[in-house]
């Protein structure tokens, strides 16, 4: 199997079927990657690292398709503010997604360096 | 929305957006959804994109607890309710096809029996064999679908299905009894016999009496008597609600999963009867003018419109059929 094809195989692992949610999918596992975060703190993270506020409506359809598969999962809390954290399935297909983008990031830059920069 | 509101509190406001979703996904999400909204006006209080976006996520959600968009968009509903809602809205899309699709059918069967030129006369007549075969074939299904579903009720009967079962029976005694009255009126006599016996005819289009193009012309409809025009608003409204009750009664009703994967397969072999009439009723708007002397447009016009509806109503059942099969393959894995 040729390296690209096997990097599109992985990414299809990672967030296999999230479609056009796989953008904001990506957003809230990498953000629930380092602690459990309820709506409003998954908002602003995001915000902070990735620049990009997500509007309420479409980042609980992400968080409903999200827990829907098992890759985050709601905890019990007496706060009215329901946190969610990552599962083991989350965290392995958040690997699987950002290794594939790393791939394309990195293919991308090499390839800029060499057809661009070095004139 | 938002900017008219600013009067009222950020919860109220909370509150009202809210409502665009499902009550299935308030009683998930409600809650900790309200909290965000509510930190999120405060933060920007004045926003229409969030206004725009919750209204769609929430219209999305509310399609998707109809069995008419994408599974996961529903919160951990369990795959019996998924599919009973599939088939609920499957089975109301159903039954507007069947309705418009009887109603066209009884148009083309008066132009059948009367003497019209062979040039709008034979693609009519070819349009009406292929509907009329298909719209039996259609209600030889219904029978097949409906019978096992009986035989359920019956035997998971409870006090939830009264009310709908009472409402569906009032409906359809009251359909039976005032289509069988204005039976006499029917047009269709005379000339050639057409492809069902007369008196199935003529009860279809009293049935039907409501499509008509009388609608559009005041001084027509003028010309109807007191009761007929009670008829012909009392019969939607007690079709839609036959179609209410029965989609509350399969909404209600525990049924087994073989009697789910039943009727969901008997429902696609459904959808594709009603693909081969919108076919006929397709050719019959293209290649022929509307056939029934009455000397008017709109009759034309009405036909389009009948056929543009059945055309949206298969579309929204044959999207609820495919939920219905997705969740089947999902409940089974």
């Amino acid at each position: 199997m040729p390296k690209q094809d096997a990097g599109r195989a992985d990414d299809n692992a990672g967030l296999a079927g999230f479609g056009r949610y796989a953008g904001p999918a990506t957003l809230i596992l990498s953000s629930l990657a380092d602690g459990p975060k309820h709506g409003y703190a998954l908002t602003k993270d995001v915000e902070e690292f990735a620049g990009i506020r997500l509007a309420p409506g479409t980042l609980y359809e992400a968080l409903a398709r999200l827990e829907a598969q098992g890759l985050i999962e709601a905890i019990e809390s007496a706060d009215r503010r329901r946190p969610y954290r990552l599962t083991a399935a989350g965290a392995t297909a958040l690997q699987a997604h950002l290794d594939a983008q790393r791939r394309v990031t990195d293919t991308g830059l090499r390839r800029l360096r060499v057809h661009w920069w070095t004139a | 929305m938002d900017r008219v509101t600013t009067a009222r509190t950020p919860r109220d406001r909370a509150a009202g957006l809210l409502r665009w979703y499902p009550r299935v996904w308030r009683e998930r999400y409600g809650e900790e959804f309200t909290e965000l909204l509510i930190a999120d006006i405060a933060e920007r209080p004045a926003s229409v994109l969030r206004t725009l976006d919750v209204a769609r996520a929430g219209l999305l959600a509310r399609l998707a607890a109809a069995g008419l968009a994408e599974l996961h968009v529903e919160p951990l509903a369990d795959p019996g309710r998924r599919l009973r809602g599939s088939l609920g809205t499957l089975g109301a899309a159903l039954m507007l096809c069947l309705a418009l699709g009887t109603a066209l059918c009884s148009q083309l069967a008066i132009a059948w029996a009367r003497t019209v030129p062979a040039s709008v006369a034979v693609p009519a007549r070819q349009a009406s064999l292929v509907m009329s075969v298909a719209l039996l074939a259609f209600a030889a299904l219904v029978v097949l679908a409906v019978l096992p579903v009986g035989f359920a009720i019956t035997r998971n009967f409870s006090r939830r299905l009264l009310a709908p079962l009472l409402v569906l029976a009032a409906a359809v005694t009251a359909l039976v009894f005032g289509a069988h009255h204005f039976i006499y009126q029917w047009p269709g006599t005379g000339g050639h016999g057409g492809l069902l016996p007369g008196g199935v005819q003529a009860f279809a289009w009293s049935l039907t009496f409501w499509f008509s193009s009388a609608w559009a012309h005041w001084a027509w409809l003028a010309g109807f008597g007191g009761w007929e025009l009670a008829w012909m608003v009392a019969s939607p409204l007690a079709l839609a609600a036959a179609t209410a009750a029965a989609m509350t009664l399969v909404r209600r009703v525990e049924f087994s999963p073989r009697l789910l994967a039943y009727e969901t397969r008997l429902a696609a072999v459904a959808c594709a009867i009603m693909g081969v009439f919108l076919g006929g009723c397709g050719y019959w708007i293209c290649t022929g003018r509307h056939p029934v002397s009455v000397a008017d447009a709109y009759a034309g016009l009405l036909d389009v419109a009948a056929t543009v509806c059945l055309a949206l109503a298969l579309a929204a059942a044959y999207q609820a059929q495919r939920t219905a099969l997705r969740t089947l393959r999902l409940a089974r894995r």
